[in-house]
């Protein structure tokens, strides 16, 4: 088996899995409108074929048109963020804030803008890819070696010159990696977008196969979405290995977290003005679009809905039980991808050839935008509240996998000898390095996974489980209860964004204990 | 001198790696011997696989030709019964534990975790009392080091092979170090092997100094140092340490030069 090549290996795996697949279809799950043979579903979307391929053309357009704007927004804000210090912490922030937005409870408030057309997914799409690319462009604008910025200087030329010859430069490599994370996330951001409706595209053809239980349909989209997300993923990547080629491949989602400045005063500033910067942009994002005091809802509105409003008590006991249901089955998923994916880990590293088989199908799968294939998932199933937790398990699931092998694949040599020496076994190499190893990459993981898991289990439970804070939002939204659906978001947002830097403090902690220097 | 461990016993052993396309041959012809509480330092050219023959004394790596023997036992048998500690010139200790629970590790892969005494005293044999919860990230280099070479020594084995350990280390650190390797060795009298570049510090520290050949690495002179014991910094200073130290440096140019003859004969 160590004598096959890895490309070989994967083949075989993937035809097994296919014909594995194509089996249990035909037999046990005939009849139950939950698995689509692979046969069928080529079968179909040969029949079908103008339907389909308009529809992918609509969603892919809207993809890369949000690709466009919300990437060149991104690199914008993270050039201004380079020359202009001060302000990063507040674009971070509005940054972060974005990233956790519940974006399919976002698509009815920004269709009060856009109007029914394709705006609404347009823009979803541009939000998706925003986070990612900044992170990643800022990182990039920061990697410049300091000395060649000392040359630029000891030109008597400012910041501005440094940052278009060198900064803007040693910037590239990063960039496209983000780029690279931001192709399927524009995707999963389009069709996010149209399920919540729209004239033409994947999402909406969906929601339309979903009720009316046409199986064979929602696999082919599934297959169809993931097939572009996956190959918009590729093509970028392929594209950054030809461009620069002596650049190490990189990735995003294990960025550090920004150092805490020491000092009370510093840390309440950085508490405090991500706050304020966030309720400005609330109310300027209300007053330039002028949208009218029945949809709009300002941190005050939310405020008293919460808590002074005469029926406050009732929207806190809906909005935080429905959350309590979201948070539990979210995190029972969470927990449950992760256990699976640090096992899966062990295992590659303990049988190597096995590895060889798996992790290429691991790391394509890892760049699928999980939530595009969420009616997927609600069909096999069902639509209890286990769909959200096999939602949130599949999406933390290859991720995790990834990241915690390649950390683990990375234990240092000597280590292992000095275990080696005194004959440890398996067991013993296991608990006292490789998994010891992996648990920065695994913090990374999670930082990620706090927004993206909730956006996974909002997303199932607005199209389907009729649980959690998701199905608090669609009933508010179907009922015009503006104020439930403002707040809900907004609560929402910010368990997220706490959610993601409870992550990150736990992440630098754990950076400065075992390694400190290489948080920044 | 209570003198404890295993003789080593290394003879006509080859190692052949794979290397891209090629073959690169580490060692042909290799013979060692090291008595039972012995101390002999193995110095030679860079990459006239030293390392190579430690590792296969440990038992990490297994020779193509050859026998490595200690008291009967081959060198896998030994690692498998735990009789041996290793120190490479990387510390490779675990960033995520102090130093005691560094230390502590390897009594924990030898079934011995609550003996506690044994590793308070090997903080102090290496000096670094006060430092017990410190992490691998707080310490100098030579403190590093330190915690290697105690938790190489903690499950007391009969054989201590020392990969450069210091060789990362500043001059001063070094000799310092050199010191407390004496000092623990004589307190000890564990069988040691110390590989290393400087020919000072083999001279200072062992009873023979070995002397390789440039790649494939064999033992072409051994000197026996029998300078008293404890050896001080005064001896650094002595005249027949200096002609210790040109002899030995002799050897090694000697076996240098030897390869470019080989060389010169193949072209």
């Amino acid at each position: 088996m160590d004598r096959v090549p890895a490309r070989v290996l994967s083949a075989a795996v993937g035809i097994l899995v296919l014909a594995l697949w194509e089996l249990l279809a035909r037999t046990v799950y005939a009849g139950s409108y939950r698995l689509s043979p692979p046969t069928a579903v080529v079968v179909d979307f040969f029949e079908y074929r103008d339907l389909y391929l308009r529809n992918l053309w609509h969603s892919t357009k809207t993809a890369a048109w949000g690709f466009l704007w919300g990437n060149l927004a991104a690199i914008a804000l993270a050039g201004v963020a380079s020359i202009i210090p001060v302000l990063r912490r507040s674009i971070g922030a509005i940054a972060l804030t974005v990233f956790c937005l519940p974006f399919i409870a976002v698509a009815p408030i920004l269709r009060l803008i856009t109007g029914p057309g394709n705006g609404t997914p347009i823009t979803l799409s541009a939000l998706a890819v925003f986070f990612t690319t900044y992170v990643a462009a800022l990182l990039g604008l920061d990697t410049a070696p300091g000395s060649a910025l000392d040359v630029v200087r000891s030109f008597g030329r400012g910041r501005f010159a440094a940052f278009r010859r060198v900064r803007l430069r040693a910037s590239v490599p990063a960039m496209i990696a983000g780029l690279q994370i931001a192709a399927p996330a524009a995707f999963l951001g389009a069709v996010v977008g149209e399920f919540t409706g729209a004239r033409s595209g994947l999402g909406i053809l969906t929601v339309r196969a979903l009720g009316a239980l046409n199986t064979d349909r929602i696999w082919v989209i599934a297959v169809m979405a993931t097939a572009v997300a996956t190959g918009g993923y590729m093509v970028i990547g392929a594209l950054g290995r030809w461009l620069c080629p002596w650049a190490p491949a990189l990735d995003v989602g294990a960025v550090p977290t920004a150092r805490q400045e020491p000092g009370l005063l510093n840390r309440l500033a950085a508490l405090l003005a991500p706050i304020i910067v966030v309720f400005v942009f609330w109310y300027a994002f209300l007053w330039v679009f002028q949208i009218k005091p029945f949809f709009a809802k300002t941190p005050l509105d939310v405020w008293a809905e919460l808590f002074t409003n005469a029926d406050a008590a009732e929207t806190r006991s809906s909005v935080f039980g429905a959350l309590g249901t979201t948070l539990w089955t979210t995190s029972l998923g969470y927990v449950a991808g992760l256990i699976g994916a640090v096992v899966t880990a062990v295992v590659f590293i303990l049988v190597p050839w096995l590895e060889r088989a798996l992790m290429p199908i691991a790391v394509a799968l890892r760049s699928i935008p999980i939530i595009v294939t969420t009616p997927v998932i609600i069909l096999f199933v069902g639509r209890g509240l286990l769909t959200t937790t096999a939602i949130v398990a599949v999406m933390s699931f290859f991720p995790t996998l990834v990241n915690c092998y390649a950390a683990m694949s990375r234990t240092p040599e000597g280590i292992l000898d000095v275990l080696k020496s005194y004959d440890a076994g398996s067991a013993a190499n296991v608990r006292n390095a490789y998994l010891p190893t992996a648990v920065p990459a695994l913090l990374a993981s999670a930082r990620i996974a706090v927004p993206t898991s909730l956006l996974g289990a909002t997303v199932a439970e607005w199209l389907a489980t009729g649980d959690g804070i998701g199905a608090v939002m669609v009933i508010a939204f179907t009922r015009n209860d503006y104020n439930v659906l403002w707040v809900s978001v907004a609560v929402l947002t910010l368990v997220a964004v706490i959610g993601y830097w409870l992550v990150a403090a736990l992440e630098l902690r754990t950076l400065e204990r075992v390694a400190p220097g290489v948080s920044r | 001198m209570a003198r404890r461990g295993a003789p080593v016993d290394v003879v006509g052993v080859g190692r052949t790696f794979a290397l891209g396309g090629g073959e690169v041959e580490a060692l042909r012809g290799f013979d060692l011997h090291v008595p039972a509480g012995g101390f002999s330092a193995l110095i030679g050219p860079s990459g006239c696989g030293k390392s190579t023959a430690l590792r296969l004394v440990a038992g990490l790596d297994l020779p193509d030709e050859g026998t490595i023997d200690m008291d009967g036992a081959s060198p896998d048998q030994m690692r498998r019964g735990q009789r041996i500690g290793v120190a490479f010139q990387d510390p490779s200790l675990l960033p995520w534990r102090t130093v005691s629970t560094n230390i502590r590790l390897a009594l924990e892969l030898v079934g011995r975790r609550h003996d506690t005494a044994a590793v308070s005293d090997l903080i102090e044999l290496v000096g670094l009392q006060g430092f017990e919860k410190a992490r691998p990230a707080q310490l100098s280099g030579g403190m590093r080091q330190r915690v290697a070479i105690a938790r190489s020594l903690v499950t007391e084995p009969d054989l201590l092979l020392l990969d450069e350990p210091f060789g990362a280390l500043d001059a001063l650190t070094r000799q310092q170090l050199n010191d407390e390797l004496q000092r623990i060795w004589t307190a000890r009298g564990t069988t040691t092997i110390l590989v290393t570049h400087s020919i000072p510090e083999a001279v200072y520290v062992a009873d023979d100094v070995l002397v390789m050949s440039p790649r494939p690495g064999r033992v072409v002179a051994r000197h026996s140092i029998d300078f008293e014991r404890p050896r001080t910094r005064e001896l650094l200073l002595a005249d027949e340490f200096h002609a210790k130290v040109e002899a030995v440096s002799a050897s090694l140019h000697r076996s240098e030069g030897q390869v470019v003859q080989i060389e010169a004969d193949n072209s």
